[in-house]
Parts: structure tokens; sequence; C-alpha cells
């Protein structure tokens, strides 16, 4: 027999067996192999898939993974302890966003000024041309335009101006000015912005209040247009699985218990036992025990004198010096 | 399925401390195997963290039951220890009290404890206390609240109650179809 139609008859024995890497498709797949997806935007084989969906849908699948797999390894690779690991380029789809959108801003006084003025807000960027200069310099912050005047080395002295007038702290003075105008300004906008959310609640609240306060309790009433539905309070728990802090408050709450007792009606013996402790050793049978019944007093004196000392070394060690 | 509250921990913690006391905080603190506590409708439920997590992805109307059902809550709020909670009650309870071969039968029909049938008690033990009951061979048979503190056992006839019946290992077959 001849060895080149071994080879062949194997070789084609193996591709049988194996499927073969390239995946072929008359559309072909779209991958974002940043997302790990592949999309394949071919129609279902509408025979194929009636005679073994399963079966069907798994070669589908197969071809899917193996063609991202291809790409996934044709990737750039970094070395880490794991072995070699693939660096995803950036995800080419547009995910929806997670989180609603934030809620609009509340107008400040001059916003709402140039709303009905019509004053269209624009860009200031924080640059302006220096003609003397002969170069784009800051408007405010590090060599500002703004300090040009409190900056300059020569400054001119108006002639009706007294004999110790500092055109310096002056300029200084005048843009400390305008700043804390500024400041002040933006606080007042925001004190008056919180005031007026908090009236408006006062008014939803009253409003809510209002409309569960009939006899059916609001159920039969007549709607107006564009009213919400009124919203209970929704109760908040604790992430299920974020446990990390789980366990520290646990702690804190069982420490907290600590000092009280277990149980309101756990009663303990009031009687005077000095051998009732929470510790393991009690203390009152060691003392007996080590001063073999002479009591504590006499254990000391012993212990004051080491030749006269009628207890073992264990029993000493047992006392922990808690006499 | 969720965690507890700070209210419900507080009710599920002061029940199981008037068993085991300090020990609740080995339940807690387990750096091998942390473990934590879950409500699900309203029962609580102890379990490994690995199990929660498994557990998260099952939707609550077919969530049974996971890890140990320590107990449930009443619809007052009241947090009620249930048999299934004995493993880990007799693994670290502080107080013991361990009943003769003729009082097993009685106490698991759902009967108090009285001073015939008891075989031995921990030293020191108060009244109204959280304690669990065993059989003279060590085996948990269930838990009850005391009557009397030791001390005072001494002095009372032999039908007089020791420990007040909770929950006893005859629930299994009374209550299989609420228990868990």
């Amino acid at each position: 027999m001849d060895l080149s139609a071994v080879v062949a008859q194997q070789t084609a024995a193996q591709a049988a067996k194996y499927k073969s890497v390239a995946v072929e498709k008359e559309i072909p797949l779209e991958a974002d192999v940043g997302l790990l997806t592949i999309i394949d935007p071919n129609p279902i084989d509408a025979e194929a898939y009636q005679a073994d969906r399963e079966v069907h849908l798994q070669a589908l699948a197969r071809d899917g993974v193996q063609a991202l797999l291809a790409q996934v390894f044709a990737l750039p690779t970094k070395s880490s302890i794991h072995g070699p690991l693939a660096i995803l380029p950036q995800p080419t789809t547009k995910l929806p966003r997670a989180k609603p959108l934030p809620k609009p801003r509340m107008l400040t006084k001059w916003e709402k000024f140039a709303n009905a003025k019509g004053i269209s807000h624009r860009k200031r960027i924080n640059k302006v041309w220096d003609e003397e200069k002969k170069e784009w310099v800051a408007r405010w912050g590090y060599r500002g335009k703004n300090k040009e005047a409190e900056q300059q080395w020569l400054h001119e002295i108006p002639a009706n101006k007294p004999a110790d007038y500092d055109p310096r702290a002056e300029a200084r003075k005048a843009r400390k000015e305008r700043k804390d105008k500024n400041e002040l300004a933006k606080q007042k906008n925001l004190e008056y912005n919180a005031r007026m959310q908090a009236k408006r609640d006062v008014i939803d609240r009253s409003v809510a209040r209002s409309r569960m306060s009939t006899a059916s309790m609001g159920k039969f009433d007549k709607t107006l247009e564009g009213e919400k539905k009124p919203r209970g309070v929704k109760r908040k728990f604790a992430p299920n699985e974020a446990s990390s802090t789980e366990k520290e408050r646990s702690m804190a709450l069982i420490s907290k218990l600590d000092g009280k007792p277990v149980s309101k009606k756990a009663r303990i013996d009031p009687r005077p036992n000095p051998g009732r402790t929470e510790d393991v050793l009690n203390v009152r049978k060691a003392v007996k025990f080590a001063s073999r019944g002479a009591g504590s007093l006499a254990l000391g004196r012993s212990l004051e004198k080491p030749k006269k000392r009628t207890m073992s070394k264990t029993s000493r060690k047992k006392m922990g010096g808690r006499h | 399925m969720r965690p507890l509250t700070e209210d419900e921990s507080k009710a599920v913690f002061t029940k199981l401390a008037n068993y085991i006391g300090k020990n609740l905080v080995h339940l807690i603190d387990r750096p091998d195997d942390p473990h934590c506590f879950r409500l699900q409708k309203d029962r609580v439920y102890y379990m490994s963290e690995a199990n929660m997590r498994m557990s998260i992805s099952v939707a609550r109307p077919n969530l049974v039951s996971v890890g140990t059902c320590l107990g449930k809550f009443s619809k007052s709020g009241v947090f009620k220890l249930h048999i299934t909670a004995l493993d880990i009650l007799a693994q670290y309870a502080k107080y013991k009290v361990w009943v003769k071969a003729n009082g097993e039968m009685p106490y698991l029909y759902g009967n108090h404890v009285v001073k015939a049938h008891l075989g031995r008690i921990t030293e020191d033990t108060p009244e109204h206390q959280g304690v669990v009951i065993y059989s003279m061979s060590d085996v948990p048979l269930g838990f009850g609240v005391t009557a009397r503190s030791t001390v005072d056992t001494r002095k009372l006839d032999p039908t007089a109650i020791i420990v007040f019946h909770q929950a006893d290992v005859g629930e299994y077959l009374r209550d299989e179809d609420t228990l868990f």
C-alpha cells in the first residue's frame, strides 16, 4: 500500500472526527471580543431545526464559540501566575446604562435670569490671549490674568490718591471681594433651592395624605389628569451577597447585647456566692485546694515565706495570681 | 432571601444567647468556613456563605429551605426557635440537663421534664435559663427553660417540673409539614 494513501486516509479520518477549526458561514459572524460576545446574523435553517433542535442548536453554539475562541487566541497575551492571559480590546457594542438618568439640577438665580432673557451659556475656557506677551495665559490661577494688576512690577498711582495708597493691596482686595461675592451668591442659591425643595416635599406629603384620607382610603376618588399613583415608602435591606461588613455588624450587635442579662427572665441567684463566676476557674475552690483548707490569708502568708510553703508547684500555677 | 435587619438580628441573637451564651460568637466568626444568617419568608436559616451564594439564584417561591433552619418569626415579630436548631445549640450549650431513660419518652412526646426524670443538671444553672436536654448517653433530645435553679431543685418533690418543654426531636414526626 502506498504511504501517501495511508496518510491521506488518516487525515480524512481525523477531519471526520474533529470539526474544522475555521468556521464558514454565509454571512460572517459578528464578534465583540471585548465583551466575549459573538452574534450569528444567519437565518436559522428551518429543516435542520425541525429535524433535531438540540443537535442543531448545539452545532450553532459550537460554531460561535469556535469562532470566538479563534479570535481570542489571536489576541496579544501577557503572562501571569495562572498562565498566559489574553488582553481583550475595548468593547465595541454600546450597552444601555444600568442606572436611570440623573435628575436635572435646580437652576441658580443667574441661570433662571439667563433663560428668561434668552442668554445662552457659552463655555469659558481658562485661557486668554495676552497682547503684550503674545501668548495664551491663564484667566485665573497660577500667573492668572486676574492677578495681573497686583503682580505687575510697576504700579501707577493716580494723582488724587493719598500718599499711603497701596495699589497692590487695593487690586488684591478688589479681586477677593469679587470672589467672596460669587461665593455668597452660590451659597444663597443652594439655600434657596433647599428651601424650595423642602416646601415642595411638604406639599407632596400633605397631598398624599389628603388623598388617602377619604372613606375609601383614596380608592374610589377621581384622579386628576397627570396625577401619579401615590407611592409608599420602600423598605431597604442590606444586599444579600456583599457580606464583608455583615460579620462586623453582627459582632458589634453581640458586644452590645453582652452588657445586659441574656434573658429578661433569667434570674441569677442573688445570694452572695464568691465562687460563682463566668470563668472556668472556680477561684474559691482553687484557694481552698491550694491552701489545704486554710484560706487565702494563710496562703498569702505561706507565699511570703517560701521556706514554709505548703502547696505544690502545679497548684500555684492554677492560682494564676488571682487571690 | 435576605440578610436580617438589625432588629431581627437582635431578636435571633438574644434567643440563641439564652442557650449558648457567649459561644454565639463562634457561630458568626468562623474563619475557615464563613457562615451567615438569612431570612427566607419568615424563617431564619443559618448557612455557609458558599451555599448562600448558590441559593441566591433560586427564585423566592421555589426556595424551600437552605442550610439549617433556626426558627421563625411570628407575625408579631417574636422569634421562635425550632427543633432544627438543636444541632447548633447542643454543640455550644452552656447549661445542660440529662434525663433518665424512663423520662426520655415522656419528654419526646412533648411533656415537661419532672424531677423524677432528672438524671443530671449543670451546676449553678439559674432559674428561667435556656438549657439543652440530653439522654443519659449524651444524645441531645431537645431544649427548654429551667423552672427552678439547680439549688432549688434539691428540695422539690418528684412530680415538680424542672424544665419547661420548648422543643424536642419528636417534633420531626409531629410537625413534619410545618417545621422546615
